[in-house]
């Protein structure tokens, strides 16, 4: 069993009809040379890697590009496809005059399961006013935050937006909301790590593919920028598979995570304990 | 002189895997009318492979493994990096060097409106690099 915490919808063909609107995505996403998924297809790759639950993270910058690349309607229709199988996230874009209202109809009309905020690509730090105002909803509603963490290929995406340090704050001031940091917040990865470490409510995920592959970047990460026992003994109640497909195959990062000689009992948690858990699940 | 050519999708259910499609190439060259001539059966993609081999279960399971063998998954590949055209990491270096061990096509008689077969014969396209949807082609060329 396994939950990929990390999904990008972006190739999902069921919104990929109007090739325009895939191709602006593709390009601020930078995903290049791909095409659209069927879903059929998707599950079959799920099968293969054993996956029984899928995040899907929208895309939200349209206070400067006039649109989302993935909005809160588009992901609510894929869920709706499967919703055994999805959990949809939403995205909203807090220099938005209407991003109040916006998160709230995604949380109450379309269900959506908690908040996704890329602030590399807004452009705001972490305790910014405006993303404050989100968080007090996504407290009322009761709903978890996942934000993006560390370097994003996206177009003009800046890491200085997206240190892992910089969500302290936030992460200290709204203890009954559950944060995950995307990526393991690299660069950053020992800042993640001393915020796992102290904070109950925060989380982070494994959607790692920059250098190297699935074999190489996570023995790196896990056994060598950090000690080779902190996430057996100390993380391993705080670390949710992600894949960050579709820039990596969900079967190859799990071969990966595999690889790394992890205890059984810890790849459960990663693999599919800590996912439930930071969805708000008394059974994980 | 005729050609016609004929592609046909086909999509596994693993990430490696031989299936067999001899039935589709028998079928098409019956279907073509041609009686006497050539038939190519050509992969369109470079982690993939036609090759003919004995259909059993014990010979598709050595072959894989073999080449499992020779090209582990785990092997730090050049291949295995960022590629900015894709904005994805060349995680299928294990696919294209499989891919050179079946080639690309394989190349077969047309006889008596027949496709010519040793016995054990069968035609099979290779996933490397799977789960995806693929294309091969079938082109003939006779009278």
């Amino acid at each position: 069993m396994l939950i990929d915490a990390h999904v990008r919808p972006a190739l999902f063909e069921p919104i990929c009809q109007d090739r325009n609107r895939f191709h602006n995505r593709c390009d601020a996403m930078h995903y290049h040379r791909m095409n659209p998924s069927g879903m059929e297809l998707l599950k079959k790759q799920y099968l293969l890697a054993d996956i029984t639950g899928v995040f899907l993270l929208p895309s939200d910058c349209s206070a400067e590009t006039g649109d989302s690349e993935i909005s809160n309607d588009e992901i609510a229709r894929i869920v709706a496809l499967d919703p055994d199988l999805y959990y949809g996230f939403a995205a909203v874009d807090p220099r938005n005059k209407n991003a109040a209202s916006e998160l709230t109809r995604a949380f109450t009309d379309l269900r959506l399961r908690g908040l996704y905020i890329n602030t590399a690509r807004l452009h705001i730090y972490p305790g910014d006013a405006r993303l404050r105002a989100m968080l007090d909803i996504c407290r009322e509603y009761g709903k978890p935050v996942i934000f993006h963490a560390g370097f994003s290929f996206e177009k003009d995406a800046l890491a200085m937006y997206s240190r892992p340090i910089d969500f302290e704050p936030v992460i200290a001031q709204y203890e009954d909301i559950n944060f995950c940091l995307t990526h393991m917040g690299w660069p950053w990865v020992q800042e993640t790590a001393a915020l796992l470490l102290k904070y109950p409510n925060a989380y982070a995920n494994t959607a790692l593919m920059n250098f190297d592959g699935p074999y190489q970047i996570y023995r790196k990460v896990f056994l060598e920028d950090m000690g080779e026992l902190w996430v057996e003994h100390n993380l391993s109640d705080k670390i949710l598979f992600g894949s960050g497909s579709p820039r990596i195959r969900p079967v190859r990062s799990r071969r990966g995570l595999d690889s790394l000689g992890f205890s059984e009992e810890t790849r459960e948690r990663i693999y599919y304990r800590n996912a439930r858990r930071f969805l708000g699940s008394k059974e994980y | 002189m005729k050609y016609l050519l004929k592609e046909e999708t086909v999509c596994a259910d693993r990430e490696f895997e031989l299936i067999r499609i001899t039935d589709k190439v028998r079928d098409f060259v019956r279907e073509s009318g041609i009686v006497n001539g050539i038939c190519f059966c050509i992969t369109e993609h470079t982690t993939t492979g036609i090759t003919v081999n004995e259909s059993l279960p014990c010979v598709e399971k050595d072959i894989l493994e073999t080449m499992d063998r020779i090209i582990p998954e785990n092997y730090p590949y050049h291949h295995n990096h960022y590629l900015d055209s894709y904005g994805t990491i060349g995680g299928n270096a294990p696919g294209h060097l499989k891919s050179l061990l079946t080639g690309n096509h394989c190349v077969f008689p047309v006889i008596d409106g027949e496709l010519k077969l040793g016995h054990a014969d069968d035609i099979y396209f290779c996933e490397y690099d799977g789960i995806k949807t693929r294309r091969y082609m079938i082109y003939i060329i006779g009278e």
